[in-house]
């Protein structure tokens, strides 16, 4: 729901562009394109002497990892932006999908997908809570009106977390399948583009936004082997 | 010359070295025996105890583990540390954020540990650096410290060593955002605890440094410089140690040892007491078994050398040894002995009796060169030996005088026939010339050594006890009893016997004539026991006598 909103809103805000293109403010912006690639290394791997309990994972391959990938502009002016209402669904015993990005006032909700109780909560400084539990079918949300990163974990099944990022301006996307992503109307001058994943953190890269003239940022992101 | 030594203290000290050397032998087999058993009796104990403690660690790792694991779900726990380090790296995490997120853990932590009971709980974050610990031992895991983590083993920055066992803090995706540590301190407690366990002593090594240990400080540097060289067996610090590695992980080991030393004191004294015992006993047999064998010797020996010395002095060679009864040699030597003392007597009464015949024979010569002499030696013999008997002489006196009386005469050889046989009054050179004959049978005796006691008899039969006789005028007791009984015996057969010129005057007559000259020319005493003697003579015991009187008279 969330992703699909994000590239509704990319969409429009590029079909926006060539039709303001005669109109001066608009030659203020360029956008930003890039890619993100993902490549593994190796893990470290825990010291034990006996090989640990795996904790159960579905059997399906997770989505693409770039998936769990946010790109977004640092230090960004603060700038309204219409709120979503997206979906964290709860499946598997897993968050799907683990990571999010949402404009500040936008709610989450967290259905039950599972035959089994789940709980949502949070000791996240944007955004403390805890929806309790519930059983299938059930769907409990939660509006996020602080920007910053919210972690989302199940008190009944401690290996299941998602990330909920909360931005207070429009520079920010998930990058799509392929790794693709772009960041629309970005004001020019010097820039600090991130791509955080919820494994390393953030990776920043500088870029000068030339008005008018999109630029491209690509990230290559050593992500531990799984 | 040296006296050997007695046959008893030979005896005893053969038999108490035999035995000294014996229990030395046996001393230092037992010795080498004991300390060669414990040597393999520590060596297999510690066998054994490395055996139990690599089981009782599996099992007690298994049970950490499973435990660790179970703890390592905890959910908080987990939303805690992935949201701490989710927010640091996103835009970091203010102060208030962060006490808050650690008091999380931390209150957790505390929990866990108090109720698992563990020296240490400590959280490691995705990068192996201390998060938070807990329990007793969390001062020496500094919040933010790198932990250098080994199987099994962790090494603190401080230099204190931790027995682990670990547990990945997982979350979905197989993400590891931490590790949940359980540590048992490797120090002196723990030593304690696996020395008591394993009934030895204990050394902790790092490298090549003493963590803990709980034998002597110098055994145990000694035993981590040994290091790779370790045999089972090895001296430490001048002891010998029985040694076993229990567990090696990284840079830690811990090795059980046990002093040889120690372990074979208790043994080898219980055996050194048992052969002390034996030892005691052994001397006191020995002692008593060698002076009861001596004695058996020496005690017959003893006994007859008594026996012997007594008949040496009392002259009695005919008498016989008797059997000691004591063993069939010794009793044999008395037998040889009785034997040899028998031949001896035996070859000296033929020797006796042969010198014995040889003065009659001479005697008889001698009184065959006057007819009216003859018989007179063998006669005078009787009458002698009779006074003697009546004098109550001692035996081998009287056998002296009868053999002096047979030759008191034996001087007249040298006097001539015509004198000897002259039937008038003798001149008075004639009678010097009988009067010689003593000394002159003094001169012949002289010459024949075993004739020596009748010398006295032959040369003073004539001597008187007023100091009238010749040759040398000798006065009453200065003249031997021999020489004055024979002179009596001499004058009764002068008297009673024929001449060439007078009838025999008889035995009264002469027996008046004697006690007549009775301290003058006779000895009172021989006198009187002629006079009590002769008329009584019993034929019976001096049938010789009866024949000679007879003859004579």
């Amino acid at each position: 729901m969330h992703v699909r909103g994000v590239r509704v809103l990319a969409c429009a805000l590029l079909l926006a562009i060539p039709a303001l293109a005669g109109r001066p403010a608009a030659q203020q912006t360029a956008s930003v394109r890039g890619r993100v690639e993902i490549g593994h290394v190796s893990t470290r791997r825990p010291a034990a002497a006996y090989p640990t309990r795996s904790v159960p994972q579905p059997a399906l391959a997770p989505a693409s990892e770039v998936r769990h990938v946010v790109v977004y502009l640092k230090d960004a002016p603060s700038r309204a932006v219409k709120p979503v209402r997206t979906a964290i669904r709860q499946e598997d015993e897993n968050f799907i999908p683990r990571v999010v990005a949402v404009p500040v006032g936008s709610v989450v909700e967290f259905p039950n997908d599972d035959p089994i109780y789940h709980n949502v909560f949070s000791l996240s400084r944007a955004n403390t809570f805890n929806l309790g539990r519930y059983p299938r079918g059930q769907t409990r949300s939660r509006r996020f009106d602080t920007p910053g990163i919210v972690k989302v974990f199940c008190e009944i099944h401690s290996h299941m977390t998602a990330t909920v990022m909360i931005f207070s301006h429009p520079w920010f996307a998930v990058p799509s399948e392929d790794g693709r992503f772009e960041l629309p109307a970005v004001p020019p001058g010097q820039r600090e583009i991130v791509a955080w994943h919820e494994r390393l953190g953030d990776k920043p890269e500088l870029i000068t936004v030339e008005a008018g003239r999109p630029s491209e940022v690509n990230f290559v992101l050593p992500v531990p082997r799984q | 010359m040296r006296t050997p030594p007695r046959l008893i203290a030979r005896t005893l000290a053969v038999t108490l070295v035999t035995v000294t050397v014996m229990l030395s032998v046996v001393f230092i087999v037992l010795t080498i025996e004991t300390r060669d058993r414990v040597r393999a009796a520590e060596t297999s104990k510690l066998d054994a105890t490395e055996k139990v403690f690599s089981q009782e660690e599996a099992a007690r790792q298994g049970d950490q583990l499973t435990m660790l694991t179970a703890l390592a779900e905890h959910p908080r726990i987990k939303a805690a540390i992935d949201t701490y380090f989710s927010e640091m790296s996103f835009g970091g995490v203010p102060p208030d954020q962060e006490q808050s997120l650690r008091q999380t853990v931390r209150r957790q932590l505390d929990d866990l540990a108090r109720a698992i009971d563990a020296d240490t709980l400590a959280l490691l974050d995705a990068n192996g650096r201390v998060f938070l610990a807990s329990g007793d031992a969390r001062d020496h895991w500094p919040v933010g410290q790198p932990v250098e983590m080994f199987q099994n083993v962790a090494v603190l920055p401080g230099g204190e060593a931790f027995r682990v066992t670990a547990a990945p803090l997982r979350l979905a995706g197989d993400r590891d955002i931490g590790t949940l540590v359980l540590a048992t301190s490797l120090d002196a407690n723990y030593a304690q605890q696996l020395s008591n366990l394993a009934g030895a002593g204990i050394v902790i090594a790092l490298g090549d440094r003493v963590l803990a240990r709980t034998v002597s400080d110098e055994a145990a540097r000694a035993l981590v410089t040994a290091g790779a060289e370790l045999g089972p067996m090895q001296m430490l610090d001048d002891d010998e140690y029985a040694i076993q590695p229990l567990f090696s992980a990284g840079p830690v080991r811990i090795y059980s040892l046990s002093s040889i030393d120690n372990a074979a004191s208790g043994p080898t004294r219980d055996a050194l007491e048992a052969l002390g015992a034996i030892a005691m006993g052994s001397f006191l047999l020995a002692t008593l078994g060698s002076l009861w064998l001596a004695r058996a010797l020496t005690n017959p020996i003893d006994t007859l050398s008594r026996d012997i010395a007594t008949m040496s002095a009392a002259r009695e060679y005919g008498r016989m040894l008797q059997p000691t009864g004591s063993s069939r040699e010794i009793d044999g030597l008395a037998t040889a002995f009785n034997d040899l003392m028998q031949g001896l007597t035996n070859a000296e009464r033929d020797t006796r009796a042969a010198y014995v015949g040889a003065i009659r024979a001479l005697a008889a010569a001698l009184d065959a060169r006057d007819p009216y002499t003859a018989g007179h030696s063998e006669r005078v013999s009787a009458y002698s030996v009779l006074i003697a008997r009546e004098l109550k002489l001692a035996e081998a006196d009287v056998d002296v005088i009868r053999l002096g009386a047979l030759l008191h005469d034996i001087g007249k050889i040298g006097v001539a026939d015509e004198v000897l046989r002259k039937p008038g009054p003798l001149s008075a050179s004639e009678f010097e010339q009988i009067k010689r004959h003593p000394a002159l049978g003094a001169r012949i005796l002289r010459q024949v050594p075993f004739l020596a006691p009748h010398l006295p008899i032959v040369e003073l039969h004539h001597e008187r006890p007023d100091g009238k006789g010749y040759p040398f005028g000798l006065r009453a007791d200065d003249i031997p009893v021999a020489a004055r009984i024979v002179h009596v015996a001499d004058a009764l057969d002068a008297m009673t016997s024929v001449r060439a010129y007078r009838p025999s005057r008889g035995t009264s007559f002469a027996l008046e004539e004697l006690q007549r000259c009775s301290g003058s020319e006779f000895d009172p005493a021989c006198v009187d026991a002629i006079c009590a003697a002769l008329p009584t003579a019993s034929p019976l015991l001096e049938p010789q006598l009866q024949e000679l009187l007879g003859r004579g008279v």
